[in-house]
C-alpha cells in the first residue's frame, strides 16, 4: 500500500491488503472512457438475479399451489 | 499508466470524463433493458392469468354483520367444516377483535376447500401460509377462497391486517389431516378441533 492511501485515499476496507492503490485522475479518465462497463457489469449481474429470482418464485411456489378466486 | 498528478485524484471527477453521447447511449440501453424486463414480467401474469383462470378473490355478497349470531350461514352452530355433497369441504369462519371462531379448524388433505368468512367488527385478513390463500374480511361481505393442501399439518392463519390493539395476538390454525383419518371422525369432530 503506498503512503497516498493513508493520505488523501480513505477507504471503509477492515484490512489494509484489501485497499487498492489510488488511481490518478488520467487512470481514471482513460478507464471510463467508453462509459461505465464495470457499473453496467454488476447492475447486469444484480439485475439478471433479481429477474430470475422473480421468475422461480413465480413458476416454482405461486403457479403450484394454484388459484384461489 | 500516463498519470500527470497520481497523487492529486479529484473527486469527483471532472465534468465529460464520460463523453455525454456515451452517457446518453448507455442510458437509453438501460432504459430498454428495463422495459424488456417489464414486458416479460407483465406477459407471464396476463398469460399465465388467462391460461389458469388467476385472479383476486372477487366475491362479492353482503351480509348484516349486526345479526351473524341470530341465525343464517354464521351462526354458532354451523361454523367450522362441512362436508359438501361432491365431497368438497366448507369452512365457516367469524373474524372479531381478536380471534377468529372456531380458531381451529380440521380439514383432510387433497380434497378441495372453499372457506367463507366474515367480520363482526373491523377489517381483518386471513392468511394461510403455504397456499396462495390472502384475503381481507370486511364487515358486512362474505370472503370466499379456494385452496387444496397438499400436506398434512397445522397451518398457523394469522390476521394480517392491522385491526387493533390486539391484532398481534389474533391468529388461529387450520388442522390438515389426511383423508382416511378425517372421514373417520364423527361429524362434530371433523368441524372443529378446538377442544384438542
Amino acid at each position: 500500500m503506498s503512503e497516498l492511501s493513508t493520505g488523501t485515499h480513505h477507504s471503509a476496507a477492515a484490512s489494509p491488503e484489501h485497499v487498492a492503490d489510488p488511481i490518478g485522475t488520467d487512470a481514471a479518465l482513460e478507464a471510463l472512457k467508453h462509459g461505465p462497463r464495470g457499473a453496467l457489469f454488476v447492475a447486469t449481474i444484480s439485475v439478471s438475479l433479481l429477474l430470475m429470482s422473480w421468475l422461480a418464485f413465480y413458476f416454482i411456489l405461486f403457479l403450484p399451489r394454484g388459484p384461489i378466486g | 499508466m500516463a498519470d500527470t498528478h497520481p497523487d492529486l485524484l479529484q473527486r469527483p471527477l471532472p465534468d465529460g470524463t464520460v463523453p455525454a453521447e456515451v452517457v446518453a447511449r448507455t442510458e437509453k440501453r438501460w432504459l430498454g433493458v428495463m422495459v424488456a424486463m417489464l414486458v416479460v414480467m407483465m406477459a407471464v401474469v396476463v398469460l399465465t392469468g388467462m391460461t389458469n383462470a388467476i385472479h383476486p378473490p372477487s366475491n362479492v355478497e353482503t351480509i348484516d354483520p349486526t345479526t351473524l349470531h341470530l341465525g343464517g350461514e354464521f351462526a354458532e352452530s354451523n361454523l367450522g367444516t362441512a362436508q359438501e355433497r361432491d365431497g368438497s369441504l366448507t369452512v365457516r369462519l367469524i373474524g372479531g377483535q381478536y380471534g377468529f371462531a372456531p380458531d381451529c379448524t380440521k380439514v383432510a388433505v387433497d380434497t378441495p376447500v372453499k372457506f367463507r368468512l366474515t367480520s363482526t367488527d373491523v377489517i381483518h385478513g386471513f392468511l394461510l401460509p403455504s397456499t396462495n390463500v390472502n384475503t381481507m374480511v370486511v364487515p358486512g361481505f362474505v370472503a370466499e377462497v379456494r385452496t387444496q393442501f397438499t400436506r398434512p399439518g397445522i397451518y398457523r392463519m394469522p390476521c394480517n391486517e392491522f385491526c387493533g390493539p390486539g391484532h398481534h395476538g389474533m391468529w388461529a390454525r387450520v388442522s390438515v389431516v389426511p383423508k382416511e383419518q378425517f372421514h373417520s371422525l364423527a361429524p362434530t369432530e371433523r368441524s372443529s378441533c378446538v377442544q384438542q
